[in-house]
């Protein structure tokens, strides 16, 4: 993609910063277990969207990013994000053209894999969470999915990013 | 794709195994941290905000019937100081004459929270003071009312401390009653601890205290940890469950304690403790008491004949550590008393008196 100038890309940067930001914002007791996978829903999107600029590699230091951040071990969370992105980009082609409940069903279906990834990888590392309530944020994920969606296409075709 | 996805996956492993296994990457993590943990910084920025305002608008009435509650609060604590710089010399006279340890003396500092950890089946939280402050892997946590926790990761200005309530976590305590040892470990609920294989037969009762026995080398004896909530004799169980309530405000405390333990000889620190409370007095404008100093240790040679080699080893240790430690004899403040607006940096340096 040497001939497409990229344009304002720093928005997209700016979404992700915004969502490491969410993803350590305090919440109450009882919605700490409901908290979305913001910087999955942000790549998710970004990959589907701008693939020649958001990809597996993006994923990955985002997820060392937020290793630093929640204190597991230095590439659990990279791991999780890059086949997340893995996931979404070999779909992409399909996902663009579903209606958005059936993409919030494949993001439901990817996140919760993922999330399942992540109870297996705590469990070797010796914190295993007693339930599996831990598949609840990819549903609430999915069920955020249209209005980050929605929100971030407006924001794509405002500022024209590319 | 398939190909960088296998590179990426097998890189991550790569790295969690060597971030698990060796201390290779800690340099790297801690560079990270410097410019991530800003981010529960930022986060915390509202809260910050809110308490700001809060105290800009507090309302003259409320602001004086807080300060006439915090110098009452503070003659309390100050009248209790000063009988425990006649209780340590005691202290250090009877040990002496027993031949027994040394005292564990510790020094404390304020510390803020500034995050708790997003993963809500852990309990573990942020603080601001990390390891160019001095802080170790492992050092105790308190708060105003007990044992917090423990410190288990070192950034460069912030670092995480596990809490007891964690499910990973256990603590050897003491029923303050009569001494009677246990393993206090962590359920998960904030507002629960449990004492594992203790006797059906034990003695133990609903309210009792239990203090850390210091037995794990870990934490400082001593210190509230819980209180005995509940007993339950199931004969179909092999040991008696055995709830209790943690006595730190766990999910509430903002302004924590870190323990940093140091090592003077007893002399000298119940000298310098009654030093700093004389000086603390002459500061205050209160006519002096009588200077609660112990005997210097030549004095105390004769009944101690096995402590006299002891006090010349010790002593060139100490100049140094004394010295190291900024303002020793710092105003003693109650961790309460520091305005919440204040940035947390400037939160006074306390020293605090205790023994083994």
């Amino acid at each position: 993609m040497a001939g497409t100038h990229s344009r304002n890309g720093w928005i997209v940067w700016l979404t992700f910063a915004i969502g490491l930001l969410l993803s350590v914002s305090p919440l109450p007791q009882f919605m700490e277990i409901l908290r979305p996978l913001w910087l999955a829903l942000l790549l998710a999107f970004w990959a589907l969207n701008l693939p020649h600029k958001v990809g597996m590699v993006t994923a990955m230091f985002l997820g060392l990013a937020e290793d630093v951040l929640y204190g597991t071990l230095l590439g659990q969370n990279a791991l999780i994000l890059t086949l997340i992105t893995f996931l979404v980009l070999s779909l992409q082609q399909r996902l663009r053209m579903f209606p958005m409940w059936q993409q919030c069903l494949v993001i439901l279906v990817i996140f919760g894999l993922a999330q399942l990834v992540q109870l297996w990888l705590s469990a070797l590392t010796g914190n295993r969470q007693p339930t599996l309530a831990l598949v609840l944020p990819a549903l609430v994920s999915a069920l955020l999915w249209p209005w980050v969606s929605f929100g971030l296409r407006g924001l794509r075709r405002r500022y024209k990013i590319n | 794709m398939g190909v960088r996805l296998l590179v990426l996956v097998v890189l991550s492993v790569a790295l969690m195994v060597v971030d698990a296994r060796f201390a290779l990457l800690k340099p790297v993590r801690s560079q990270m941290s410097l410019v991530l943990m800003q981010t529960y910084w930022i986060t915390d920025l509202p809260q910050r905000l809110f308490q700001g305002v809060a105290s800009q608008f507090g309302s003259r009435t409320e602001l004086v019937a807080e300060n006439e509650k915090l110098k009452t609060e503070n003659l309390l604590l100050q009248g209790r100081m000063q009988k425990l710089a006649a209780l340590t010399e005691q202290n250090v006279r009877l040990r002496e004459l027993l031949n027994s340890s040394a005292l564990v003396n510790e020094k404390v500092e304020v510390a803020e929270l500034i995050g708790m950890d997003p993963n809500p089946f852990t309990h573990r939280i942020i603080i601001n003071k990390g390891e160019r402050d001095g802080v170790v892997l492992g050092q105790p946590v308190l708060d105003a009312r007990g044992l917090m926790g423990q410190v288990v990761e070192l950034m460069p200005y912030t670092s995480r401390v596990l809490l007891l309530t964690d499910t990973t976590h256990s603590i050897p305590v003491q029923v303050n009653r009569n001494g009677l040892r246990a393993i206090a470990s962590g359920t998960g609920n904030p507002e629960r601890l449990e004492l594992r294989h203790v006797a059906d037969t034990a003695d133990i009762k609903e309210g009792d205290l239990l203090v850390s026995s210091g037995l794990g080398q870990r934490f400082p004896a001593g210190y509230p940890v819980a209180t005995v909530k509940e007993v339950i004799h199931d004969s179909g169980q092999p040991f008696a469950i055995v709830r209790a309530v943690p006595t730190a405000a766990l999910n509430r405390s903002r302004y924590l304690l870190l323990v940093f333990s140091d090592n003077r000889t007893p002399e000298e620190r119940a000298n310098d403790a009654a030093q700093a409370q004389e000086a603390e007095d002459k500061r205050n404008g209160i006519a002096p008491i009588v200077p609660a100093t112990v005997p210097k240790p030549a004095f105390v040679g004769p009944p101690a004949p096995a402590a006299a080699p002891a006090a010349p080893v010790a002593t060139p240790v100490k100049p140094a550590a004394h010295n190291a430690r900024p303002a020793k004899p710092a105003a003693t403040k109650p961790p309460a008393a520091t305005p919440a607006a204040k940035p947390p940096a400037a939160a006074a340096t306390t020293t605090r008196q205790r023994e083994e």
